[in-house]
């Protein structure tokens, strides 16, 4: 292998894109993760991947997806990136084909498509309801083979603890923990990439996300100087199972295979859901919009749900639960689509979703905002420049980010679907653009001196022996959980600005309490509550980031929504006066507010800027109106 | 039922008794609008958890008890996160948390494998509502165990590598050929396999699977099994057919099953092994002849 | 030809392939044999016997078709259980316990089959006489309730290990694939297991009950 050295960290479908187009061009990865990585979070995902295939004679198109997909984010994405990124898609669906990834299939032996949220095309490629875990197969299957071949060295079990910076301050490489020795030791490449996923651990235990899930690695990234983007912005899924230690997601595929969401039109009616006749029950989300139904975008259903339960006092029982009701579908048909789903249900909450109703909520999702990434815009095409070093870079030279821990594609909301899509493509973008990158790179890593690595070395093995060796202190397990219910709480659906100042306190409060933390182990050897108290501790720090972001934000967008600042869609059709006056306040509107949150760290806590969105493929034109 | 549970612990941190000690009444008030369903108090039981600890490989196994008041819909992960608040002991002793592994905790990422009651399961889908009082929690038997109940899984992805679990593609690019079709009834077939979550827990029940991984030519196990039966049958994947079938039919390949078929019964995402195993046992016959008697 | 030129693979084929023929159709043909002990002495000894012993190239086929791939299925079966590790009651699935007995049942039959054959056709090639009434011998033998007791469990151990070895075999080869394939040739299976039993157990029997001497 003449090529040089570079270091993904993160095993899920962007490290492991990251890595396959980062090996092909000739160069040798070290694939950093915290376990094996076919266990990533990136396995959890059930509905599917979106891709422009116009398969189902609904004439869909790659505009149609662009659009949908803009609009979805409530404008807030950078274009470029998001015209590539739907452009990209059906390549990118073949070549997991070619992996020989299971998609299901049609009759006459094609891509089956299904409907998602937010869009009217059946758009959706997917894998009965085990979409991600497929997906991950591909990728994890072609990643091996690459490393039979001695082009990949994967270090599982091993966690990335901080970049390693040269005196220009450009990443030469990281310090990592290994997870079973503790041994902390720095890794020096020509470039590094962090795919590290989302961040839904902030709100646990009301996440549909894995444990891994913790943003710790970006919150590392960021305060060592990435700038951080749009952190306010995080999504709440409509559907997810009520549970105590997980809320597990029922994919939004339920509703696009035709479930309704309902609840009783009496909240006291205490009769078994199959035994409430059809005129009492109240579909409300088809009552409110028509147009699109049960598959609005999960922003939208989600704040229905938070409505019809907390405000209306219409949840089940008056609780914080509706029925998400596939009891009217085909069983066949159901089973052959949704099957992992039901699976979930049935063997946690113990009755079958094909015999009654499930019961679901809302819960924390998916991160729209992350690590704030630049792309070349080419103006030959109106989307980003191939292979230019700047796609997927990171504020810090030589540092990228792709997958769910970047900003990238999705404004203010994620679109269903479409993030296994951009987590995909993000990671093979930035392989390509760390092609190029280093094409460029004079002095390899190698050839640098000593001094910078050791002292991060020495930095992080100091923190590690001031957590072994506190005597008392909290107790990192229980403050995660305050988090948790902080965040829930403070940070969630619908946010107020008295709430959000009360939750920057708390979380100051919590970082100063996260310093002084007892293990109650000193164990030298596969130690995890050290490596679960210093996520603790980069946890809190980007919470706060989120709190500061949405505290910034005074309007409504997407998934943050601040009902003191919200413009009511008029009655109607979008014509007349009402429209007309609603029209401007909405483009004023989107004048003081259409702009990228970009979060900067300092030792006085987050610095918030705003800078402008690339708005060149299609200009805002559209509020956002589902009925 | 969740916003009850929700209601309580918030009224509990509200009352400054989170945290370990730490007063921390500010921190969170009451969720604004918290509405309580009214539901029938669930019922609540105390359980004794068994554990077989180790401290780390080369040490010596010990056992301790622990008594844990278990909420309805607990799992075996939700009650082993609630012991790592507190770790104390029946005899009131104070020890280190117990480690084990998990990530999903919805039965798909495979890691949090372990032996519960004797029996091989993935532990966040085991329900406390099907296990009695007393609970016995052992590390997955066949791998080495790296500490408590968390164990080195290496040598099942070394058996991926073994058997070639792969499509060999030219390259991740893309390239403008139209994905090849396949049929519903394939698919279904083969999305089964596809199913496979690496989790080793047919392995632990595997008789023939062996002990230790040796000089790594063992039984591959069925696992890997499986996904030589899916790859051969993918319109790509079938190109290099012949040189997986020259895997399995080597040493620890196809012909070391004994047929014992735990495998398939403890699988947790009901893979069906075994059918993978007489499919192969076919092609590799018929791979044998073609040696034989073909090119 | 890495398939073929690799011995593993061909060995196991060979010991699972031998099992079946010549070694379990021996079985079988010997059980069917043995059963006429209940048509007397006369007829066996004659009839089946003598007719056997009359077979040209008989100590080639009982070389070569019995006695060494009889040899190598036990030697290399023995060599398979040492790799196994059965765990019966931890897994208490049919197809489990079946794994389990088939190597006790393997383990059983060394004993047996050595014993057996030394008290048949070696203590027949030392003693002529033997050899020359059969039927008496054997009737002898099996008087003692100890031997007969001996016998019915050498017995049912071949059977069960050949009836459960046809339907592994079926699996191995890949002639059952589906796990509803493999329960019904299991049934069947046991069908020829039961059969093969009783004739054996009637052929035990008869040894005993059938008239003794010429011109019965
Ligand atoms: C329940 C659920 C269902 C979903 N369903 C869909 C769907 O149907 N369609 C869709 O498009 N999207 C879906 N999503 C979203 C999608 O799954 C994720 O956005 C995507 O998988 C993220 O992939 P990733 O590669 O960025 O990160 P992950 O898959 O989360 O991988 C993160 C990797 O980083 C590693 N890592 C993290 N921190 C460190 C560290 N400090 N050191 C070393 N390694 C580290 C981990 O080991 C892991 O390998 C779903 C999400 C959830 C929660
Ligand atoms: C029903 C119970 C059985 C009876 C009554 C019986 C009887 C006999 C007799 C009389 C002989 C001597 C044949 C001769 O010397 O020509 C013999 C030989 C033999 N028996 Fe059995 N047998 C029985 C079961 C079995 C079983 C279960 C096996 C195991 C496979 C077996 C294997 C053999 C073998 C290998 C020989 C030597 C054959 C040869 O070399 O010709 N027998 N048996
Ligand atoms: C004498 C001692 C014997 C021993 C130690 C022995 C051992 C074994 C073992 C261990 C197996 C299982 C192989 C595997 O699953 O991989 C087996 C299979 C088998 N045996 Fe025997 N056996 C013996 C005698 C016999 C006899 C006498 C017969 C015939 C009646 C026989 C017929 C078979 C058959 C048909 C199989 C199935 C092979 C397969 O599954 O592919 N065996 N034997
Ligand atoms: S086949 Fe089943 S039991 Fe075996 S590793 Fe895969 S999922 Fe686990
Ligand atoms: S349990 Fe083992 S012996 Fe074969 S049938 Fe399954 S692999
Ligand atoms: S935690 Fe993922 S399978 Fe149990």
């Amino acid at each position: 292998m003449s090529g040089r050295r570079v270091i993904v960290v993160g095993g899920g479908l962007g490290g492991l894109w990251a890595t396959l187009a980062i090996a092909a061009g000739g160069h040798r990865v070290l694939l950093f993760s915290l376990f094996e990585v076919m266990r990533s979070h990136s396995v959890c995902a059930q509905g599917g991947i979106n891709a422009v295939l116009d398969g189902k004679g609904q004439h869909d198109t790659v505009e149609q997806h662009i659009r949908d997909t803009l609009k979805g984010g409530s404008w807030l994405a950078n274009q470029p990136p998001v015209k590539s990124l739907c452009e990209a898609a059906p390549g990118l669906i073949r070549t997991f084909e070619r992996m020989g990834v299971t998609f299901s299939r049609t009759p006459e032996g094609l891509l089956d498509q299904r409907l998602f949220g937010g869009v009217q095309h059946k758009r959706t490629c997917f894998a009965g309801a085990s979409t991600g875990q497929q997906l991950m197969h591909g990728v994890d299957q072609q990643v091996r083979r690459l490393e039979a071949d001695g082009a990949v060295q994967k270090l599982e079990w091993w966690e990335f603890l901080a970049l390693a910076k040269d005196a220009d301050g450009t990443c030469r490489g990281i310090v990592a923990m290994d997870l079973r020795s503790l041994e902390v030791q720095s890794f020096r490449a020509d470039a590094v990439v962090l795919a590290t996923g989302g961040l839904g651990q902030l709100y646990a235990p009301q996440t549909t996300c894995s444990t891994n899930s913790t943003g710790a690695a970006a919150s590392r990234a960021y305060q060592q100087g990435a700038r951080f983007a749009n952190a306010e912005f995080f999504q709440f899924h409509p559907t997810a199972m009520l549970g105590e230690d997980k809320t597990r997601l029922m994919s939004e595929a339920a509703r696009g295979e035709g479930g309704r969401v309902w609840v009783p039109r009496d909240p006291a009616d205490r009769r078994e859901p199959g035994r409430i006749p059809e005129a009492e029950r109240w579909y409300f989300l088809e009552d409110w919009y028509p147009a699109y139904g049960n598959t609005v975008p999960r922003d939208i259903a989600s704040r229905a749900i938070w409505r019809v339960c907390r405000e209306l006092g219409q949840g089940i029982g008056g609780g914080d639960r509706v029925y998400l009701d596939l009891t009217h579908l085909d069983r066949g048909f159901v089973e052959s689509r949704l099957g992992a789903i039901l699976s979930i249900y049935r063997k946690f909450a113990g009755t079958d979703p094909l015999d009654a109703p499930m019961e679901i909520f809302p819960a924390a999702h998916y991160a729209m905002g992350g690590l704030w990434v630049d792309f070349e815009h080419d103006p030959a095409t109106g989307g980003v420049a191939p292979g230019s070093p700047r796609n997927h870079a990171t504020s810090i030279p030589g540092l990228y980010a792709c997958g769910e821990c970047d900003y990238g594609y999705h404004g203010a909301n994620r679109l269903g679907a479409n993030s296994l899509l951009s987590a995909s493509y993000s990671g093979r973008v930035a392989g390509e653009a760390v092609l190029s990158h280093l094409a460029g790179i004079e002095r390899g890593a190698d050839s640098l001196a000593a001094a910078p690595f050791d002292a991060e070395v020495a930095r992080q093995q100091a923190i590690n022996r001031e957590l072994m060796a506190a005597e008392r202190g909290e107790n990192p397990f229980a403050l995660h959980e305050e988090l948790g219910a902080l965040m829930t709480s403070r940070v969630g659906v619908v946010r107020d600005n008295a709430s959000l100042d009360r939750a920057i306190d708390a979380l100051a409060e919590l970082e100063r309490r996260a310093a002084h933390m007892a293990l109650g182990e000193a164990s030298p050897w596969a130690n995890q509550t050290l490596a679960h108290a210093r996520q603790v501790q980069d946890m809190i720090r980007l919470a706060r980031v989120m709190a500061v972001s949405a505290r910034a934000r005074d309007e409504c967008r997407g998934a943050h929504y601040k009902p003191e600042f919200d413009l009511p869609l008029p009655e109607g059709r979008q014509e007349g006066p009402d429209w007309a006056h609603y029209r401007e306040r909405w483009r004023a509107n989107n004048e003081r507010w259409l702009k990228t949150t970009v979060a900067e760290h300092t030792l006085d806590g987050p610095r918030i800027d705003f800078e402008p969105v690339d708005l060149s493929v299609l200009a805002p034109d559209q509020p956002r109106d589902y009925r | 039922m969740n916003s009850v549970r929700r209601a309580v612990r918030l009224a509990f941190e509200a009352a400054g008794s989170s945290g370990a000690g730490t007063t921390s009444s500010a921190v969170v008030g009451p969720e604004p609008g918290t509405r309580v369903a009214p539901s029938s108090t669930p019922e609540r039981r105390t359980v004794e958890l068994r554990i077989r600890r180790q401290d780390a490989p080369d040490t010596a196994p010990y056992w301790q008890r622990f008594r844990v008041a278990a909420k309805p819909g607990d799992n075996i992960v939700s009650v082993l996160r609630a012991l790592r608040l507190d770790p104390v002991t029946t005899d009131g002793e104070r020890v280190d948390p117990v480690a084990f592994e998990h990530n999903c905790m919805e039965e798909v990422c495979g890691a949090c494998a372990m032996l519960i009651d004797g029996s091989p399961r993935p532990s966040c889908s085991t329900l406390l509502a099907e296990l009695g009082d007393v609970i016995r929690l052992e590390p997955l038997p066949k791998f080495p165990v790296v500490r408590d109940l968390m164990v080195d899984r290496a040598r099942l992805f070394a058996g991926l590598q073994r058997v070639q679990a792969w499509v060999r593609l030219d390259g991740p690019w893309v390239t403008h050929e139209r994905a090849p079709r396949i049929s519903q009834r394939q698919w279904a077939a083969d999305y089964r396999y596809s199913r496979c979550m690496s989790c080793g827990i047919c392995l632990a029940a595997c008789p023939q699977f062996p002990d230790s991984a040796g000089d790594g030519r063992g039984f591959i196990g069925p696992s890997a099994l499986a996904q030589v039966r899916l790859l051969n049958a993918h319109p790509l994947g079938r190109y290099d057919k012949t040189a997986r079938l020259h895997a399995i039919m080597a040493e620890g390949g196809l012909t070391d099953c004994g047929n014992a078929q735990n495998c398939v019964r403890v699988c947790p995402k009901e893979i069906p092994l075994t059918t993978a195993i007489g499919e192969l046992g076919r092609q590799t016959t018929l791979q044998a002849l073609k040696d034989l008697f073909g090119g | 030809m890495p398939s073929i030129a690799n011995p593993h693979f061909v060995l196991r084929r060979l010991h699972s392939l031998l099992g079946v023929v010549p070694v379990g159709a021996f079985l079988a043909f010997h059980l069917w044999e043995n059963s006429q002990s209940r048509l007397g002495a006369e007829h066996f000894n004659t009839e089946v016997v003598g007719a056997l012993a009359g077979l040209n190239y008989l100590p080639f086929i009982e070389i070569f078709l019995i006695a060494l791939p009889l040899a190598f299925h036990a030697v290399y079966g023995l060599a398979i259980i040492g790799g196994g590790r059965a765990e019966p009651l931890r897994y208490g699935y049919l197809r489990n316990r079946l794994y389990w007995l088939q190597r006790l049942s393997g383990l059983g039959l060394v004993a047996f089959i050595l014993l057996h054959v030394g008290m048949t056709r070696i203590a027949g090639l030392m003693d002529p006489a033997i050899h020359a009434d059969l039927f008496g011998h054997m009737r002898g033998a099996l008087s003692s309730p100890w031997v007969f007791g001996l016998y019915l469990v050498g017995l049912w151990l071949a059977v069960l290990h050949f009836a459960n070895g046809l339907a592994t075999a079926a699996i191995s080869w890949g002639l059952t694939t589906s796990a509803d394939a493999q329960r019904r040739f299991g049934w069947v299976c046991a069908g020829v297991g039961l059969l093969l039993g009783a004739i054996g157990t009637h052929g035990l029997v008869g040894y005993l009950v059938a008239p003794s001497g010429a011109g019965a």
